[in-house]
């Protein structure tokens, strides 16, 4: 009886632990099929050109170089060489660099200064109505190409045109970073106002009541007794607008040329290129604009997984 | 300077109507509890006392004058909150210290006036950790420091009990009725617990449905509820109600219902016969083992000073009765009972307002 | 009456600094002002644009032309657009990308959640490999899989063994086979994206209530049982949300079409964002384009507002257990 027990009990632990097994190899191989390509794209970049493209391909460059990035980085518009070549026109990668940083940075802190705010008045004051907080997504899933249409128009001519006649001279929202943080702003607020909305929410109404009671302004405590609360809410969400906006393509290719260039846009032209391409120089920029973003989202994920329940999460 | 005043209080959510015309005044230095079942409109009152709601219609007067436009935190008031609201992100000293901070009390005016509250509250050891690291009586004991060392002339107390265990919430009781006599200010504090009403309040307001149903001290309340429903409220065991008529007989009232006959006491007013009533007494009133009426004992509560016997009479009501724990039932004894005539309490059928 | 009261506060302070802040302070400015910003960028920003778009759409106009000498021209284009078959088709094609891509995160997705929720030891380093491919700029992972894809890239390599077997020529060009290369951008969106739906299962199995499973368990409920009549249920908002974002988000495939085929071989892999990006910005068919983003906007619409329904009704759902 006793060793039949045992022998059950052998074979259940044997079962668990064979599930066990099955489950972290399903997971290796997903994470290994998950890591190839950008596997592939980081040991491109340290491949010289004759190692672009070999039949059988190489898995490790053979004489591995900095060659990409130092291409990559060093080149202005004067120098001829592959990339101006290949791009056909002005490539400035450092042009590009400023451009994505000053963009997506101004544009995130501005979002969430506005977008926390709002989330503030509709988490405490329901501003906007039961509904608002759904129907604000509304925005976010508009298909992007539906608004680049318009928006070409409107900012390469109807405000130019506009300001002519009021104001007095042609301001231009095409092709200018100001005119790219508006449009990042406004699209990226809707995400905003959710997460916030999801950190506000925790924080109870009663502790500004409490503020309130003892003499502090709305102002004051604001500033020290939610701000202190949602401040690591406020990093996430800025970093994850951050990351939105980096990664944004369609739109920035839209609206901006030849002056101001996005990194994905930069990428964009290399593949473009005519005369055959260049696998290397771009390998580089991929790694160049993927690294950080990656590092920034591993650092943010586990604040991801509480803002991606969009309130499926209760406690 | 600390008596409040609500005249004809209205506040409404929409098309909810939270207080519907509530009129009291609380003295100066007096302790009293606003006690309702929950959505009562209880809560709703104290925050228009506090400004943090204000009111749709009716004037709201502290001291002497008429706070309705005047921010809570003008209007001189300390407030304890149901989940006591303490700062998490601050020390218990930052704590406290808010309040003097708002007012931009010097630095070591501030020091010292936190810990002499913190001292009043016996928490001077807690003043370095943080609130999630206190437990609930002390969390408790710091809500009372930081109300305290802004020396308000009123305290609002929401629930403050609440979170609290059995054991420690009676200590809690005892300890702000002593803290009540030594800060000698108003203090209003709502709770839907009536024990706690009755074991601290100067006077209780009972409430229901955003109105006022009754008004006056402990005693009174239990021994002369207004309503049904506040004599339905206080105690434990709950009243025993039976629904029946009055009938006059040989120039006495009778209570009668199905299965049971009660002689009214002598001073019921004869306007009453031939009215559809509801009869209440409670458990300590209803006399076992003498009486005329016939009854099935269904269970017992030994509780140890006394024992609930629960029976039935025939109908369907099932009544019970306080009893001696040396009274020994079992289940299916037949007993006999009967009401003390005097403290038998008359509603009306249709209102629920006290007749006698 | 909010004005007299703040006025009345701040007479005892002077000074236009904390008269400001004063004012500030007011509830009606926290109600208004955050409000009034937002939806001021939001009509700015798209509904302007929106309104001179619709204008557009019944102008007769070619962007290689001066604006004025531009004309109305009724429902022209509408009609042109309605008779596109591009359209129609790239549209189709779009629903046939998106349906296809979403099924496989959703059920990828769904059993990687499970599994990391069902292990115990290296959850963590799990979580953070397969949050990865969202992180990645979509357009790097376009020009990844197109390095991937290519006649002597890593994926003939693995495969040549086995076409060797069958005399194939193993360098095979994928993106320039009609059904391979829509394919190839249907798997590019399944890398980078299953971990969205991941992320999202993962964080409603991580909600649920343990009581409850194990009050099922105890109840003598088996494992399957448990699973699916009180885990699958109680994960209902989480599956619904995922497949409403997901599909919406595949709905506007972009990127992976213009770093990986271009929309060809011939217009195999055209969906519709690129459709109509390449008439407006390779034919200058502005008036066109913009019929025809105002009827695919229409077409959304209702697929965003049936989207919107569901997750607000599954917050509804959410607020009623709790209360």
């Amino acid at each position: 009886m006793s060793t039949d027990a045992k022998q059950a009990l052998q074979i259940a632990n044997r079962r668990r632990w064979r599930r066990t097994v099955v489950r972290h190899s399903i997971l290796i191989g997903w994470g290994l099929i998950i890591m190839f390509p950008i596997f592939w794209m980081i040991q491109t970049s340290f491949k010289d050109a004759h190692e672009w493209v070999t039949w059988p391909p190489h898995w490790v460059p053979q004489d591995p170089t900095l060659k990409n990035y130092e291409q990559i980085f060093t080149f202005d518009v004067q120098q001829s060489g592959v990339a101006r070549e290949a791009t056909e026109q002005p490539f400035n990668i450092w042009g590009a660099v400023a451009d994505s940083l000053i963009i997506c940075t101004t544009s995130a802190l501005i979002a969430l200064f506005m977008g926390a705010f709002l989330a503030y008045g509709i988490s405490r004051f329901n501003v906007g109505g039961g509904k608002f907080r759904h129907s604000v997504l509304i925005i976010r899933m508009i298909p992007p190409i539906v608004i680049a249409i318009p928006l070409l128009m409107y900012y390469a001519i109807m405000v130019p045109l506009a300001s002519e006649t009021v104001l007095g001279f042609r301001l231009s929202l095409f092709d200018t970073q100001f005119g790219m943080s508006l449009l990042y702003i406004t699209i990226t607020l809707p995400f905003v106002i959710w997460m916030m909305l999801s950190f506000i929410d925790e924080v109870p109404y009663t502790l500004e009541h409490a503020a309130r009671i003892m003499g502090a302004g709305r102002l004051y405590t604001l500033r020290r007794v939610v701000l202190p609360l949602v401040a690591s809410g406020m990093v996430v969400t800025f970093l994850f607008v951050f990351i939105l906006n980096w990664a944004e393509f369609l739109l920035s290719l839209t609206l901006t040329h030849p002056d101001v260039s996005t990194l994905p846009v930069l990428l964009n032209k290399f593949q473009s290129a005519s005369e055959g391409r260049l696998y290397g120089p771009q390998a580089a920029i991929g790694t160049v604009i993927t690294i950080p973003v990656v590092v920034l989202g591993v650092l943010i994920q586990k604040h991801l997984i509480k803002g991606f329940s969009f309130g499926t999460i209760r406690k | 300077m600390a008596q409040i005043g609500l005249k004809e209080v209205v506040k409404k959510f929409g098309d909810f109507v939270a207080v519907n015309g509530v009129s009291l005044d609380v003295h100066d230095g007096e302790f009293l509890i606003l006690v309702g079942p929950s959505g009562c409109g209880k809560t709703t009152t104290l925050n228009m006392i506090s400004g943090l709601e204000s009111p749709t219609s009716g004037e709201i007067i502290i001291g002497n004058r008429v706070v309705n436009d005047i921010e809570p935190g003008e209007r001189g008031l300390g407030m304890v909150f149901q989940d006591l609201a303490l700062f998490p992100h601050m020390t218990v000293f930052e704590n406290i210290a808010f309040g003097l901070r708002v007012k931009k009390t010097l630095e070591p005016d501030i020091d010292r006036q936190v810990r002499a509250a913190a001292e009043a509250m016996h928490i001077l050891p807690l003043l370095g950790k943080r609130p999630a690291q206190c437990s609930g009586g002390e969390s408790q004991r710091v809500a009372l420091a930081r109300t305290i060392v802004n020396d308000p002339s009123v305290f609002l107390m929401d629930e403050p009990l609440s979170s609290l265990d059995a054991k420690l919430r009676v200590d809690m009781r005892t300890e702000l009725k002593a803290l009540h006599e030594r800060l000698n200010a108003t203090f209003v504090y709502v709770t839907h617990d009536q024990a706690e009403a009755m074991t601290m309040a100067d006077r209780i307001v009972v409430m229901n449905g955003g109105l006022v149903e009754q008004i006056g001290g402990p005693l009174d309340i239990y021994d002369k509820p207004a309503s049904r429903f506040v004599a339905g409220f206080f105690g434990t065991p709950t009243m025993n109600f039976l629904q029946g008529e009055i009938v006059a007989a040989n120039g006495a009232l009778t209570f009668q219902c199905e299965h049971i006959e009660h002689f009214l006491a002598e001073n019921t007013p004869d306007s009453l016969a031939g009215k559809q009533v509801i009869l209440g007494v409670r458990s300590e009133h209803v006399v076992v083992n003498s009486g005329g009426q016939q009854g099935q004992v269904k269970l017992i509560e030994p509780l140890g000073d006394v024992s609930l016997v629960f029976f039935e009479s025939g109908g369907q009501e099932q009544l019970v009765a306080k009893v001696a724990p040396e009274l020994r039932f079992s289940s299916g004894d037949q007993l006999t009972f009967g009401f003390q005539a005097a403290k038998c309490h008359l509603f009306d059928f249709d209102s629920g307002t006290r007749l006698n | 009456m909010t004005e007299s009261t703040t006025l009345a506060a701040s007479v005892h302070r002077n000074g236009l600094l904390s008269r400001l802040s004063a004012w500030f302070s007011q509830e009606r400015v926290f109600r208004w002002i955050p409000f009034v910003m937002v939806e001021g960028m939001f009509i700015l920003i798209l509904i302007i644009p929106f309104a001179l778009t619709i204008y557009i759409s019944f102008l007769r106009w070619r962007a290689n032309r001066p604006f004025e000498q531009a004309y109305l021209s009724g429902l022209r284009n509408y009609e042109s657009v309605i008779a596109d078959s591009g359209f129609w088709d790239s549209l189709g094609r779009t629903f046939y990308f998106a349906g296809a891509a979403v099924v496989f995160e959703l059920i990828i997705g769904f059993f990687l959640a499970l599994m990391v929720h069902q292990i115990t030891r290296g959850r963590r380093f799990y979580i953070t490999i397969l949050l990865i491919p969202m992180m990645v700029v979509p357009v790097v992972a376009g020009y990844n899989f197109s390095m991937i894809y290519l006649d002597s890239g890593p994926l003939n390599q693995i495969l040549a063994p086995g076409l060797n077997l069958f005399d194939i020529n193993p360098r095979i060009r994928w993106l320039s086979n009609p059904i391979a290369a829509q394919w190839a951008i249907i798997l590019a969106d399944i890398w980078q994206w299953t971990s969205l739906t991941f992320l999202i299962f993962l964080s409603g199995f991580s909600a649920l209530p343990p009581q409850l499973i194990n009050a099922a368990r105890v109840m003598g409920a088996s494992r399957r049982q448990t699973f699916f009549w009180v885990e699958l249920p109680l994960l209902k908002p989480a599956i619904v949300i995922a497949v409403v974002i997901r599909s919406m988000e595949a709905l506007k495939m972009f990127d992976p079409v213009v770093l990986l085929t271009f929309g060809g071989p011939g217009t195999s892999t055209q969906t519709v964002a690129y459709y109509l990006w390449e008439q407006v910005w390779q034919f200058n068919k502005y008036s066109f384009g913009a019929a025809a983003s105002i009827m695919l906007l229409i077409i959304f619409s209702v697929l965003i507002f049936f989207g919107i329904y569901l997750i607000g009704r599954q917050g509804k759902a959410i607020e009623r257990g709790e209360a």
